[in-house]
């Protein structure tokens, strides 16, 4: 698994970080970019559409820098900047979806996961059709799989970023798993 | 999930997810494993979805473009520091002006102030400030806000000049001709601020035609934006304004 970086005895540095952020300090905004830009240029693609994660990636960063005061060092900023990114991200998805008129999940309320039934194997999985059934999850259930299996986060990172438990952080994650196994398999 | 000593589990027993993630301890592992070795249906399920987390990890990386990081920054420079705002950072030529002789008011009050109480030992005497030291003072703030303006300017031109192809002849040439016009009073303010470096019109000046230029780019930015939304009101609209 990739390094998350966002776990560590690094809050001191973290809290003048983002005192030098909020002091207006351009290299400091610009560190802050360059370490986690391209994480969460992928994670917005595939949450909110690889159409929109230009604008979402530019109003994450836009948010961060206005509401970098409020950071108090209670996570690591990383944690800090994901959680925001991911929040914002589930408000442009959620925002869509009820215009569409769609009815939209919730990490409170974990639904049944789908028996396992036989079949023939998956097999290879091409990346398309894998990217079309992650498109097709639940939007949190989406964001707790990208996070854990794409990007590479542990749970416990997960559940901070997504503010919720690390048992619902799994539970999610399987839930994911599983529906994509029925989509691809068409089971 | 039961106890390793558990020798059978039934298929909505078998802790699936915490298997693959390695979450159980050897004994449940062998448990499960058990269980596995005689049922194809759980088998199958652990197998595929291992497959999917494989999959998943090896998705490709997508990278954001290489001026987003110029686009994000041409928008910030248009808004206060988050940490000043409170402190009303000043954001016009008056301001600055009020600013800055606010603050060389405070620290010669403070100095003064301060100065009879001072009791410095004999052999580390210390020298007050003396008005040089003020100007170079106020001088450094001005230029750091200079660098400020410089470094969104740099980042918008970056931007509209790679792709201004994308603008129509005619609105490009007005823009080509106010930015002159703007870079002018950039330039004579400079010169004088050089001859004079304290002078609150030219400091009024410089900063009013910075922001000028910027504010001319960000426009020019966001209509290209339009431009690639397919947005042609909003695009109508921003063109009217730049021919102005």
């Amino acid at each position: 698994m990739p390094s998350s970086k966002l776990s560590g005895d690094v809050r001191r540095s973290d809290v003048e970080w983002a005192a030098q952020v909020a002091a207006g300090d351009t290299a400091a905004f610009e560190a802050l970019y360059r370490q986690h830009a391209g994480r969460l240029f992928n994670l917005a693609s595939r949450m909110s559409g690889s159409a929109n994660a230009e604008d979402v990636l530019q109003e994450v960063f836009l948010l961060a820098y206005r509401k970098i005061g409020s950071y108090r060092g209670e996570s690591s900023l990383g944690t800090w900047l994901y959680r925001l990114a991911m929040n914002h991200c589930l408000d442009v998805v959620r925002s869509r979806q009820s215009r569409m008129a769609q009815v939209t999940d919730s990490f409170d309320e974990p639904e049944a996961a789908p028996p396992a039934a036989p079949g023939p194997p998956l097999g290879t999985v091409s990346r398309i059709d894998l990217e079309r059934a992650i498109e097709e999850l639940p939007p949190a259930c989406r964001a707790a799989f990208l996070l854990h299996d794409v990007e590479g986060f542990g749970h416990g990172e997960v559940a901070a970023i997504l503010g919720i438990s690390d048992g619902t952080s799994k539970s999610q994650v399987h839930k994911a798993r599983l529906r994509i196994r029925q989509y691809l398999g068409g089971r | 999930m039961k106890g390793p000593q558990s020798m059978s589990l039934s298929c909505h027993e078998l802790p699936v997810a915490a298997y693959l993630d390695r979450d159980l301890t050897i004994d449940e592992e062998r448990t499960v494993e058990r269980h596995l070795d005689g049922c194809a249906a759980c088998r199958a399920l652990v197998s595929d979805l291992r497959t999917v987390r494989g999959a998943a990890f090896t998705l490709d990386r997508r990278e954001p473009p290489a001026d987003l990081l110029a686009r994000v920054q041409a928008r910030l420079a248009a808004e206060p520091a988050p940490a000043r705002r409170g402190l009303a950072w000043p954001n016009t030529p008056a301001a600055w002006a009020t600013w800055l002789a606010a603050a060389a008011t405070l620290v010669i009050a403070t100095m003064m102030g301060v100065w009879p109480l001072w009791r410095p030992a004999p052999e580390l005497p210390v020298a007050p400030p003396t008005g040089a030291a003020l100007v170079e003072s106020v001088e450094a703030d001005l230029r750091a806000a200079e660098t400020h303006y410089d470094r969104a300017i740099d980042g918008l031109q970056q931007i509209a000049r790679s792709d201004s192809g994308e603008l129509d002849p005619q609105v490009a040439a007005v823009l080509q001709k106010n930015l002159q016009v703007v870079d002018q009073a950039i330039d004579e303010s400079r010169a004088a601020l050089r001859t004079e470096p304290t002078s609150v019109p030219a400091q009024d000046g410089l900063f009013e035609a910075m922001r000028t230029k910027v504010a001319l780019l960000q426009q020019t930015v966001e209509l290209i934006n339009e431009m690639r939304k397919g947005n042609q009101a909003e695009a109508g609209r921003l063109m009217q304004d730049l021919s102005r």
